[in-house]
């Protein structure tokens, strides 16, 4: 580091520190308040004037941090976690003989087809896994597995910004964007919300991360592997302590500038986003700088695979540990491409799940065993799921069609119940009949472990107090120690 | 129980003394942090304490309201309560139950209870009893309340005397006025969006005439810059985008043509009346206003606003797909020229404002009666003219033959003139156009004319000779091929199996349209499309059994769409004989045909055997002028606008959901609670231009004050109202209410011109104000709501990007046209993903001609808070954050212009190190530097000279060097604000 490290003058000033926090970088003043006793839900009055005080957490918080496994494209339930023997039974009947079948993305239903791979129980609390995840089978006790999720759009685009935001039109806030909102980051030196690009972008594009209405500060940062991960974090000066020098008469002409018309709080926020977008350059590359890390840990991961698609998201999975390390809020990861186009498997169900399951199996029961290793476990939440299940009967002969009426997901680490099951499907797996979680439920119970009560945290826009969780939500408290 | 009830009033009532008796001594001697007004006034200090803490159960909305009581209205909350007494006794705070429960101590008894998370301020709950204790007095919510001024006589200087009268109140002292050089530079860039030039620098600091300032207002007034920088504003209002964003980001072809006419209006100051009208309903006008130099017909393209939503190609259930689009119509349709959010009524009445659920549905009837469709982009007088005078040509020439053959000489008709009856019940006829007449179908554009072909004289090329009559049948290619239009039938309900359309044509569609769904594609609804590609009659045919109950009109169009982007190939054309609907088999004969297409056939077998006469004279000369004319119409430009459909209204939605439907329909009107509301339109159609009307009503309290708001925001970066976008209860009261007012009467008076109001706004001494706050300043006004100072403010995101290219001298100024493609970086991946990206500095355009695609929006836009196009942002955000810093420290566009600017100072000849110094910062500051800046600036550029030695840069030294320096000054605060 050089002389430059700290090359704003003054100590932050209340003020520079609440545009710093609007900033969404610092949020310092919450810092100190997590892990400290709830600030209470003494709601203050001007809310329009005031929005920001409006915020978490609400309540003590189990997880410091999510990391959120995006499953794009949908992962077929009755071929993962919710193993359907009537399925077996029934292979080539016509489904419409069996039971109502809705309307589908491709509307080319086939017959009922059998799941290609076998089950079989793991761990003391004796979960069933298919074959597809013999790695995360091994980890089934720390994992309550939720089997009656549900969606609202067998769309891909409007189930992303459903499952990402809350709604499934275009531009309502992320839900890491709320998060953040709400709780800050606990590193000023990386964006609070980040999303690791394994390869592909859900449909719906960037938007499934973007802020919505609330201020940029909250959208999130693409971090992708490859010489400059975020985008413009790395200087082009091309000679050492060039961009130090700049900054260094930026910084002086700017303070003059200070001088001449006084405190003005939005342009010294400005002044310090420079120390702040300083350090990023160099707090951001450390990032991906993976030397420090042990042969067993990336093996763990699945480092050493045959498979290249394996090694890509182990990275990603290890990248993902070394944010949380760091304080990042919120890290999604998106799927690799392995060359089917994600988990929308139409057809050809057997080679594409294989595939895709053959990627991220191994390293994520290696960030899960590696957490639990280093006690993160206990205050990282990890969440796996795609938007929407897919359908018991075949699409042409031998795919899946979308399935917004049931779907398979599970929870793992703060304040998670491990080896619990919830929620129950009707015999085919094709619809949920108990316990029925929805998205919103599932918000509001990211939410809850944040140490957020959804019903709080809100946001004025259009002449509403909008949540993530709209007018619905509730915790599913039987998931939770 | 009347003994027991009684007891309990009585506990009420002696409770309710004491408490006050505590209450009202303790209040005496508390400190506020605002002493309490000497006059309680409704609006503004009562309204705000009831919006925020009790309408959600005692609110406009009957369906959550509890115990019967609602404070919205006066009659409301001095109704007998249920339990006994009344929640407000005018002049007697001591009998007033709300009074009682707001101070009550026992949680199962206080108001708002805790549960709800609101609790009354100590000050709060004094206003209330003072405001009581004064009679209560109530008022409709201001912005219902027409503006009215008691500005008799408005001059130059009444704008800064209500201003002053703020000012004067608080106590606050002005501040001087700014330099000459902030002056310019903040009329340049807040009227034009760009820097002002080093001549027009020069010439305004050297003007020492009393009219300096007022000729440098009225040059930049008058630059096609002005338009670009208020199209741009209004852009954020209508969620203007390129591309349709869901999956594949698909075109919304022609959406820059909006733009332009965007720009053209504001630059030509087209009265703000026209502008709503026109974007309402610009396709319906009588009078349709052209372009004075194109010709062209500018009022159809403000419709394109409607088409700029979001879109999905496969929706599975396609009436809430619907019914989410018309949503977000409404959305901006309301919140853009109302400052209302009629969308919150959507499933259940507005819980603030007086918008009811009817309202909502009134709306999506008007919204639902619209089709989306390309229009003609480029339709001129000309074209008008032409159309009108081959229908009269063609009138003449039929007159010419049948003048000629009179009755005599036609053989008696031999068949009867009786229509045969159709006797077939399993079809029925959706539109049959072998008579004259297009049997009540849409004829769009004019491709289709308002006739079919029927009797259409044909004749030989060479001898002129009449050959025949024409048949009659719906054509494209009435006049010629090459014109856009589409043939639309009227809405009906799909209640048989199939839909067929005996057609031929040439690179031409046929679609069906479900419930106005447009992005009709595989996998679910490719079969709603139909290719026509055979020049003989063929039967087309679409199953629509799935779709059985859904509304649906057919839809004949040349061209066709390639990825939903329309085109125009100039072979294509579409002919219809008819349109029908049926069970199970094409029907062997489709009856109805009328008796002209039997006398045409008589008649042609007279042509033929010669017992007609076939020479016309004048017949060639008017056939040729026909065709002549008809190359006139010939234009494949289109853009995705609207047309008027069938009146539809709608029936609610019970609690939004599209299948639980109320069993009587709402009639299209306007807002209820606005004047002019809740009067049935009388409209065939979708009732748009009645909608535009009430808006402009004199006696709309909305839409003037609203507009002139938006003025005042981006004048001075806050509006009156501070929520621009929502005038209802929950928006921000007006710090100037006056002056809105007055603001608001002046527009209409001067015929809604929006330069005059940005002129008379830009000459105010509170405009010319310097941005300097002394620390008095600071603790009396600290959001400097009064303007004792004028505010100061961060350039937007285009202003800041066309600010270094106007530096750099890189600007390319050219106006309108297409939109340059969007420059991808690695980090803009998905679906939809253009193949080739577009240059990194946008050919040196203006930021406002950078396409804008929803899923690939422009990193450097976005980061400095262009709104995400959505919904109707009046107002942006201004954030602060690092990513900003990382945009202009390290983004090769900011380094390649540092490098483009550093190469036109090295150009000119003969500068001293000073006279460099100082052409950058005119460029870059609109000022000379300081002595003490031009030392920094030395000392700076040696710093960088030893750097640069000692590494053994590669290239051109000097120019590296001043790359360095002007990179630097692109990242000086002074740069992106305006001091």
């Amino acid at each position: 580091m050089s002389k430059y490290h700290n090359f704003l003058k003054r100590p932050l000033s209340r003020r520079e520190m609440l545009g710093i926090c609007q900033g969404g970088f610092g949020a310092l003043a919450f810092t100190s308040l997590f892990g400290a006793l709830p600030m209470g839900c003494d709601r203050p009055k001007n809310l329009v004037s005031e929005p920001e005080l409006y915020r978490g957490p609400h309540h003590l918080p189990k997880a410091k941090n999510v990391i959120f496994l995006y499953m794009d494209g949908g992962v077929s339930q009755v071929d993962s976690f919710d193993p359907k023997p009537r399925l077996a039974k029934e292979n080539g009947e016509d489904p419409r003989k069996k039971f109502k079948v809705d309307a589908t993305q491709f509307d080319n239903v086939g017959k009922i087809l059998k799941s290609p791979w076998d089950f079989k129980q793991y761990g003391d609390c004796g979960m069933p896994v298919s074959e597809l995840f013999p790695h995360i089978a091994t980890c089934v006790d720390d994992l309550a597995l939720i089997r009656s999720l549900t969606s609202k759009f067998p769309e891909h685009t409007n189930a992303n910004y459903f499952l990402h935001t809350g709604s499934g039109i275009q531009g309502r806030p992320s839900m890491g964007s709320w998060m953040t909102y709400g709780l800050g980051s606990d590193n000023k030196n990386i964006p609070g919300y980040v999303v690791l690009d394994g390869g592909l972008i859900p449909p719906g594009g960037l938007d499934n991360f973007k802020n919505g209405f609330l201020p940029a500060s909250y959208q999130a940062s693409i971090l992708k592997s490859g010489a400059e991960p975020v985008s413009n974090i790395a200087p082009k000066e091309g000679i050492p302590n060039l961009q130090e020098e700049k900054l260094r008469f930026i910084k002086e002409m700017d303070n003059s500038l200070i001088g001449k018309m006084g405190e003005v709080d939005a342009v010294e926020s400005a002044i310090s986003n420079y120390e702040l977008a300083y350090k990023m350059q160099s707090s951001i590359p450390e990032l991906t700088e993976f030397s420090e890390e042990t042969k067993a840990t990336k093996k763990l991961y699945g480092f050493d695979s045959d498979d290249p698609h394996t090694r890509g998201y182990a990275a990603q999975c290890l990248l993902a540990r070394r944010l949380v390390e760091r304080g990042v809020r919120f890290i999604e990861l998106t799927c690799p491409n392995v060359g089917v186009d994600r988990w929308d498997q139409h057809n050809n169900l057997k080679d594409g799940h294989e595939r895709n399951a053959h990627a991220v199996d191994q390293p994520i029961a290696g960030l899960l065993k590696d957490l639990k290793s280093r006690g993160m476990l206990e205050d990282t939440l990890v969440v796996w799921t795609g938007e929407f299940g897919r359908t018991p009967f075949a699409q042409g002969t031998n795919g899946r069609d979308h399935n917004p009426s049931a779907c398979s997901m599970w929870l793992a680490g703060a304040g998670i119940k491990g080896g619990t099951t919830y929620g129950r499907t009707d015999e085919y797996g094709y619809r949920v009949i108990e316990n029925e979680v929805t998205i919103h439920d599932l918000h509001a119970t990211i939410m809850h472990l944040l140490g957020i009560n959804h019903e709080l945290l809100t946001f004025r826009f259009g002449g509403r107090d909008i949540r993530l969780t709209d007018v619905h939500g509730h915790v599913i408290k039987d998931i939770l120690t | 129980m009347f003994r027991i009830v009684n007891r309990r009033l009585e506990n009420v009532i002696l409770t309710t003394v004491f408490l006050l008796a505590t209450l009202s001594s303790c209040s005496d001697n508390k400190s506020y942090s605002e002493p309490l007004p000497e006059n309680v006034d409704f609006n503004f200090h009562i309204r705000p304490i009831l919006v925020q803490n009790c309408y959600l159960c005692h609110g406009p909305d009957p369906s959550g309201r509890k115990a019967d009581l609602r404070l919205d209205t006066f009659e409301g909350a001095t109704a007998a309560l249920k339990e006994g007494g009344y929640a407000i006794v005018d002049g007697k705070p001591s009998s007033s139950q709300l009074v009682y429960r707001i101070n009550h101590e026992d949680e199962d008894q206080i108001m708002p209870p805790p549960e709800s998370n609101y609790k009354l301020t100590d000050r709060e709950k004094a206003l209330l009893e003072k405001w009581i204790d004064q009679g209560a007095e109530w008022k409709e919510h201001w912005a219902f309340i027409p503006p009215i001024s008691s500005i008799k006589s408005s001059s130059k200087t009444t704008i800064d005397s209500l201003v002053n009268i703020q000012l004067e109140n608080k106590q606050l002292v002005k501040s001087p006025e700014a330099s000459k050089n902030s002056l310019i530079r903040r009329v340049s860039y807040l009227m034009t969006g760009l820097p002002p030039s080093p001549d027009d620098i020069e010439n305004f600091i050297s003007d020492n005439s009393p009219q300096a300032y007022e000729k440098m207002v009225d040059r930049y007034l008058n630059t096609d810059a002005y338009g670009e920088r208020w199209a741009r504003h209004w852009m954020d209002l209508v969620r203007y985008a390129e591309t349709k964003g869901h999956e594949f980001d698909y075109s919304i072809v022609g959406a820059w043509r909006y733009r332009d006419y965007l720009i053209r209006a504001f630059n030509d100051d087209v009265p703000y009346n026209q502008l709503v009208k026109e974007h309402l309903a610009g396709d319906l006008l009588d009078s349709i206003r052209y372009n004075p130099e194109s010709k062209i017909a500018e009022s159809p393209i403000g419709t394109a606003f409607f088409a700029m939503a979001e879109g999905t190609h496969s929706p599975v259930d396609i009436k809430k797909d619907e019914a989410d689009r018309i949503d977000n119509m409404i959305d901006v349709t309301s919140k853009t020229f109302q400052g209302l959010t009629v969308s919150c009524a959507r499933c259940h009445d507005h819980k603030f404002d007086p918008i009811l659920t009817a309202d909502y549905y009134s709306m999506y009837g008007l919204m639902e009666s619209t089709r989306f469709t390309p229009v003609a982009a480029e339709k001129t007088i000309t074209t008008e003219k032409s159309v009108k005078e081959i229908e009269d040509l063609k009138v003449y020439m039929r007159n010419l033959i049948s003048t000629k053959w009179d009755e005599n000489t036609i053989a008696k008709n031999t068949i009867s003139s009786e229509e045969k009856a159709a006797t077939d019940t399993t079809y029925q006829i959706i539109g049959n156009f072998r008579n004259a007449d297009l049997d009540g179908w849409k004829s769009n554009g004019t491709a289709f004319g308002n006739r079919t072909t029927l009797g259409d004289p044909i004749l030989n090329s060479t001898s002129s000779k009449l050959l025949k009559l024409d048949e009659g049948r719906a054509s494209s290619k009435l006049f010629s091929k090459g014109i856009f239009g589409s043939l639309q039938s009227q809405n009906f309900i799909i209640d048989q199996n199939f839909i067929g359309i005996k057609a031929r044509g040439e690179k031409s569609i046929i679609r069906l349209v479900i419930d106005n769904f447009q992005l009709i594609q595989n996998p679910i609804y490719g079969e709603l499309e139909m290719q026509v590609n055979n020049a003989q009659w063929k039967n087309y045919t679409i199953d629509v059994s799935p779709y059985k109950g859904h509304k649906a009109y057919i839809e004949i169009l040349p061209g066709g769409y390639q990825r939903h982007a329309y085109q125009l190939p100039e072979e294509a054309y579409i002919e219809a004989e008819y349109a029908i609907s049926y069970h199970s088999d094409w029907p062997a004969e489709v009856n109805s045909q009328s008796s002209f297409t039997a006398q045409i056939h008589q008649l042609n077998a007279q042509i033929k055997n010669g017992k007609l006469p076939t020479q016309f004279p004048g017949l060639k000369s008017a056939f040729d002028r026909s065709q002549r004319l008809a190359q006139n119409l010939i234009s494949q430009s289109v853009f995705y606008g609207v047309t008027d459909g069938f009146g539809i209204n709608s029936p609610v939605f019970i609690r939004g959901n599209h299948q639980e439907l109320s069993e009587d329909k709402v009639q299209k009107s306007f807002l209820s609670a606005l004047p002019k509301g809740g009067i049935p339109f009388n409209a065939k159609g979708s009732g748009r231009l009645q909608f535009a009307n009430a808006i402009l009503e004199s006696e709309n309290p909305l839409t003037s004050r609203v507009m002139v708001n938006r003025i005042w925001h981006h004048l001075f970066g806050r509006g009156i109202v501070e929520t621009v976008d929502n005038f209802g209860l929950q928006g921000k009261l007006p710090s100037h209410p006056e002056l809105l007012d007055y603001l608001a009467i002046k527009f209409q008076n001067e015929n809604w011109s929006i330069k005059e109001m940005v002129r008379s706004i830009v000459l105010t001494d509170a405009f010319k104000r310097s941005t300097l706050r002394n620390d008095e300043l600071l603790q009396l006004d600290p959001t400097n709501t009064y303007l004792a100072s004028f505010p100061i403010r961060r350039l937007e995101a285009e202003a800041i990007r066309d600010g270094i290219l106007v530096a750099s001298e890189s600007l390319n100024d050219s106006l309108y046209g297409p939109p340059v493609a969007t420059y991808l970086t690695d980090f803009m991946q998905g679906r939809g993903r253009p193949s080739v990206s577009g240059p990194l500095n946008g050919n040196g355009r203006r930021s406002i001609y950078l396409e804008v695609r929803r899923n690939f929006l422009e990193p450097m836009m976005t980061t400095f808070d262009r709104p995400i196009p959505f919904s109707t942002f009046g107002k942006r955000d201004v954030t602060n954050v690092p990513s900003q810093s990382l945009i202009i420290m390290n983004d090769p566009f900011v380094a390649e212009q540092a490098e483009q600017m550093a190469k036109k100072l090295l150009t000119q000849n003969g500068l001293t190190f000073e006279e460099k110094i100082t052409w950058i910062y005119i460029r870059s500051f609109s000022r000379e530097p300081s002595t003490e800046e031009l030392e920094d600036a030395k000392e700076f550029i040696a710093l960088l000279e030893k750097l640069e030695l000692q590494n053994e840069s590669e290239g051109d030294d000097e120019l590296n060097l001043w790359k360095q320096y002007c990179h630097s000054i692109f990242n000086l605060k002074e740069f992106i604000y305006l001091i």
